[in-house]
């Protein structure tokens, strides 16, 4: 296999951690999942470069890892924000104006479900129902509730995770 | 055997086959979609479903479930049809009904079987795909709007050809088949996952828009390529080959083919193919009758007398190689020789200095079955793909323990559990040697009926595995552990092969390999096999032939020595373009330029044909009829499918000419040339042309046994001191240097290359890409780089094919060559 342009610009990226990851189950049998998470663990997404080392290393296909990746919702691609910001769709969020708390977060960070932000601070999920129907409309920031959210409420968690930094 | 019954028939089957395999065998039909007879059962289409007596309240899927014995099977019934129909309808679902313009129109199973249930509405709807299509590479393109997620693909790729291109990504009404991230296709090509698709979603895109699949005719033929011998089966349509037809049906390889095969028949319908017999007049090349032309080869030829030498390619079929013999004696030389020379005489002197043979002593599908495997020097999947994709199988199915003797890495020290033993350059033999040493130290050695124990055990007082690991570079605990397993295997194979940029130490390659085939008991064992492969198509039947110096007679080497200090009065040189292939380019040139008479007979005006005084236009694979035999001794029939271009003969019709300008009938059809050929040459006695059937036909059978069981000492040799060795080799994707004219193979690799390992290349300050120079004392090549994992540090690599990039000046039959970058 040659190495396309992509790839090598992709090596920037230090291996070292994944290495790490694969050198704890190289002689496992079926490890690929362990990995796989370990490395998302470790890196906050699966780097491109990380599949290919896996499938070098471990001796599986590059595209056998790609379909276990796309078929886990589990598993990020891209990078991620370091701020997790899901925003619930359910029914009952829904028919209290959850639409409107999404539209607000892509005004205010632009972006939308699945997207994240340049500077990765935040990324935005539109999720189902996650069970806090009692207090919708309901956001998750990573793993703080914030329920019976308006506009205005979900600009200032905004704010107060941009202070953070 | 179980009996059972399907719709009223009583069959009787192996207690392994499925119900669906039962009724192929009672011949009744039951349609499949995700079922394939060469991959392991599947069952995930459904549409195969079945009822069964004994398993009442549900129904089967026949091509998953094995059959018991008493078993009562109907296959068809209104439950059945009504179920084979929704099937058929979720499927259409999504499918873009494309048929007008899906060049699988004609021969899609979606197509056929909605027309036999009869699928005429749809109870269901949904949005249909709207995928862009994959077109990046120019060979295969992929259309996942037609997908009908059967998973042949997936599984081919990874089951046979051991690639791995494909997987389902995603879930739900998002699943699909993608490459990993998606991207466009960039594989080796073979195309098996095209010959595998059941619908039009993976197409050749050569063929693109050329036929409706009824307009082409079929021939059944063999690929004009290596020596692995594969059945094709040419599509031609006005007077084209315009595609390979997926044919599981003939043949040993089932229906597997790698690129060269698949794609690389364009080079016939060539432009640039020679229509018309060229003289040298006035210094010029200018073209002439064939009564002319072959007036005066013949004349040239016969005024040379024993001073004329005549050399060969092995792409010949037998027949034309048999006229060719007949014609060195109508000349009255011995000085009679093919492909280079040197590289074969690992089968000619190694094997037979040993076995008493000079062929592989088994036959491929043999290898599915072994338990070890040890593959040495080329990386098969690479000279021969489709053998290469047998121990693939023997790896995954059997569980065969593979030990991959390399100077590179390749796809055969990636297979699960390959063993690889990662040896400095031209170290082969001192390996061999070490395994051999283990088979005596450890007592493992079948010692009983061989000659030279002693002997060999005293010459191998040297090769302790350990000394041989300092040596090579091998580990070796990986040298012992080989060598265990080749002897304790029931079944064991071990691979060789040889061809023109695999010059280097064959004869003793060959010995070291029968020495160890020898004390392992592989050499005549059934089951087990010592494989010689050679590089092209009819390596082994110019060997049968004895396409080889006579008694008085000078090999290539001499002749071309001899041509250079003025002592060869004539060349005649048929399907080789030496100067472009032939180690020690400078060599050849001054010979071909000392030659008083040279006479080039070939497809395509070569650098070689360049230089002769007569250029004879021959025919390609595809305009000819005879048989040909493969690197496992099988004989097997080419079929004309489509006539010459201009005024081009075959090398049959040219051979005739030639023989009759020297006063001698030659029989008329290749048939009889046949059947002569047969009762001169002691392994083919017998053997008539209604015997090659289907299969082919093996002289010698399944098993050759050894006629001598002779151990011979051969020495190792000594690595080589050089900061950068280029290794010379051939590539996947082009077989001589014919391939060279082939769209296929051209689209994927256009031009020369040198290849390097990743350290080096950042070591060096080489991107891929970079124009590079290498240089010896002989010379400099100059080439794009192309950097890759597979190369240990301080080993470059290049392929011999591309005549432009000159590496014969450098290359003259080392096994590695010293050189500077740079
Ligand atoms: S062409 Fe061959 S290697 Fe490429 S994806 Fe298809 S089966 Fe795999
Ligand atoms: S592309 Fe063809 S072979 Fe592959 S899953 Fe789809 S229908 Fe089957
Ligand atoms: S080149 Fe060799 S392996 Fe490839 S298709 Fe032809 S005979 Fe088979
Ligand atoms: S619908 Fe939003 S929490 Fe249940
Ligand atoms: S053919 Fe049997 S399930 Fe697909």
């Amino acid at each position: 296999m040659t190495e396309t342009a992509q790839q090598v610009q992709e090596e920037e990226i230090d291996l070292t951690a994944a290495n790490e990851v694969i050198d704890k189950y190289q002689d496992m049998h079926g490890a690929l999942m362990p990995v796989l998470q370990e490395i998302q663990e470790a890196y906050g997404y699966i780097p491109e470069e990380t599949v290919h080392l896996t499938a070098e290393r471990l001796n599986v296909y590059a595209s056998q890892i790609y379909g276990v990746l796309t078929f886990y919702a589990q598993f990020h691609l891209e990078p991620r924000g370091k701020y997790i910001i899901r925003v619930c769709m359910g029914t009952a969020c829904h028919v209290k104006g959850a639409g409107r708390i999404g539209d607000t977060i892509k005004e205010q960070l632009g972006v939308g479900h699945a997207e994240t932000t340049e500077d990765l601070l935040f990324t935005a999920e539109y999720v189902a129902c996650i069970g806090a129907c009692g207090m919708a409309p309901v956001i998750m920031v990573n793993d703080a509730t914030y329920g019976s959210i308006t506009v205005q409420k979900t600009q200032e968690v905004v704010k107060k995770y941009q202070a953070m930094g | 055997m179980v009996n059972l019954t399907i719709d009223g028939k009583e069959v009787t089957v192996s207690k392994t086959a499925t119900i669906y395999e039962a009724a192929c065998e009672a011949g009744v039909h039951i349609p499949v979609l995700c079922y394939a007879k060469k991959l392991l059962p599947y069952g995930a289409c459904r549409i195969c479903l079945v009822e069964v007596e004994q398993m009442k309240g549900r129904l089967i899927p026949s091509c998953t479930t094995p059959v018991t014995e008493g078993m009562v099977v109907t296959t068809t019934s209104d439950e059945i049809v009504k179920v084979r129909k929704t099937v058929l309808e979720f499927l259409l679902v999504n499918h873009v009904v494309d048929c007008p313009v899906c060049d699988k129109g004609g021969e899609c199973d979606l197509q056929d079987l909605s027309y036999e249930y009869e699928v005429v509405t749809n109870r269901f709807e949904g949005e249909k795909f709207d995928l862009p299509t994959d077109e990046v590479n120019p060979l295969i393109e992929r259309n996942m709007n037609r997908c009908v997620l059967c998973g042949k693909c997936v599984r081919v790729c990874d089951e046979i050809v051991g690639y791995g291109s494909y997987s389902f990504i995603n879930r739900g009404f998002e699943t699909k088949i993608a490459t990993a991230f998606d991207r466009g296709l960039n594989c080796e090509f073979c195309g098996q996952c095209v010959s595998m698709c059941p619908v039009g979603a993976i197409l050749p895109r050569p063929f693109k828009f050329k036929a409706r699949p009824w307009q082409l005719k079929e021939v059944d033929s063999v690929c004009g390529y290596c020596g692995n011998g594969c059945t094709i089966t040419l599509g031609t349509k006005d007077k084209k080959v315009e595609t390979i037809r997926f044919n599981d049906k003939t043949g040993v390889n089932d229906g597997n083919l790698c690129i060269r095969g698949r794609f690389g028949y364009s080079y016939v319908n060539s432009d640039e193919r020679l229509t018309k017999p060229l003289i040298r007049k006035d210094g010029e090349l200018v073209e002439a009758s064939w009564d002319e032309a072959l007036a005066a080869a013949v004349e040239g030829l016969k005024q040379a007398g024993s001073a004329a030498g005549v050399i060969s390619g092995a792409r010949l079929t037998n027949e034309e190689l048999f006229l060719l013999k007949n014609l060195a004696a109508a000349i009255g030389t011995d000085n009679l020789d093919n492909s280079g020379g040197e590289c074969y005489k690992g089968v000619t002197e190694g094997l037979q200095q040993t076995l008493g043979l000079q062929a592989s002593t088994a036959t491929f599908p043999q290898v599915e079955n072994c338990d070890a495997v040890l593959s040495i020097r080329s990386d098969f999947y690479e000279t021969h793909p489709v053998f290469g994709m047998v121990v693939n199988q023997a790896v995954r199915r059997n569980n065969a323990k593979l030990s991959v003797i390399a100077d590179k890495r390749g796809k055969f020290t990636k297979l699960p559990n390959a063993r690889t033993l990662l040896h400095k350059p031209g170290l082969e033999v001192n390996i061999l040697n070490a395994m051999a040493r283990v088979l005596l130290d450890e007592g493992l050695a079948k010692t009983e009926r061989l000659n030279g124990v002693e002997e060999l055990k005293g010459a191998l007082a040297d090769y302790a595995p350990e000394t041989v690991a300092a040596t090579t570079g091998v580990d070796a605990e990986a040298i012992k552990v080989a060598a265990r397993e080749l002897a304790a295997a029931e079944n064991a194979a071990i691979l060789l092969a040889y061809g023109l940029p695999y010059t280097a130490a064959s004869k003793e390659l060959g010995i070291a390999a029968a020495n160890l085939a020898l004390l392992t008991g592989i050499a005549g064992r059934p089951g087990s096999g010592l494989y010689l492969c050679g590089e092209k198509s009819n390596s082994q039947g110019a060997i049968d032939l004895g396409i080889l110096p006579g008694a008085e007679g000078m090999g290539v080497q001499q002749m071309l020595t001899a041509a250079t200090e003025n002592q060869l009065k004539a060349l005649y040189v048929v399907g080789e373009d030496m100067l472009s292939s032939y180690p020690d380019r400078d060599a050849v040139e001054q010979a071909l330029s000392k030659v008083p008479f040279l006479v080039v007979q070939d497809i395509f005006m070569s650098p070689t044909a360049q230089k002769a005084h007569v250029v004879l236009p021959a025919a390609s694979f595809a305009e000819k009829n005879g048989t040909v035999t493969n690197a496992e001794r099988r004989l097997q029939q080419l079929r004309s499918a489509i006539p010459s271009p201009g005024e081009a003969r075959t090398d049959f019709a040219i051979l005739q000419g030639l023989l009759t300008g020297f006063g001698q009938d030659a029989a008329a059809a290749p048939a009889d040339v046949f059947g002569q050929l047969c009762a001169a040459t002691d392994q083919y006695r017998g053997i008539d042309l209604e015997m090659i059937g289907p299969q082919g036909y093996v002289w010698g059978g399944d098993i050759l046994t050894p006629i001598t069981r002779n151990l011979v000492p051969v020495a190792g040799t000594q690595p080589v001191d050089a900061e950068y060795q280029l290794l010379v080799g051939s590539s996947l994707y082009h077989s001589g240097t014919v391939s060279t004219h082939a769209k296929g193979p051209q689209a994927v690799v256009a031009e020369a290359y040198i290849e390097f390992g990743r350290e080096d290349a950042k070591a060096l300050n080489i991107q891929e890409g970079d124009l590079v120079k290498l240089r010896t004392d002989a010379g400099e090549i100059q080439a794009k780089a192309k950097v890759d994992r597979r190369l240990p540090q301080g080993v470059l690599f290049a392929p011999y094919h591309f005549g432009a990039l000159k590496l014969n000046k450098l290359y003259r039959g080392q096994a590695a060559i010293p050189v500077q970058v740079g």
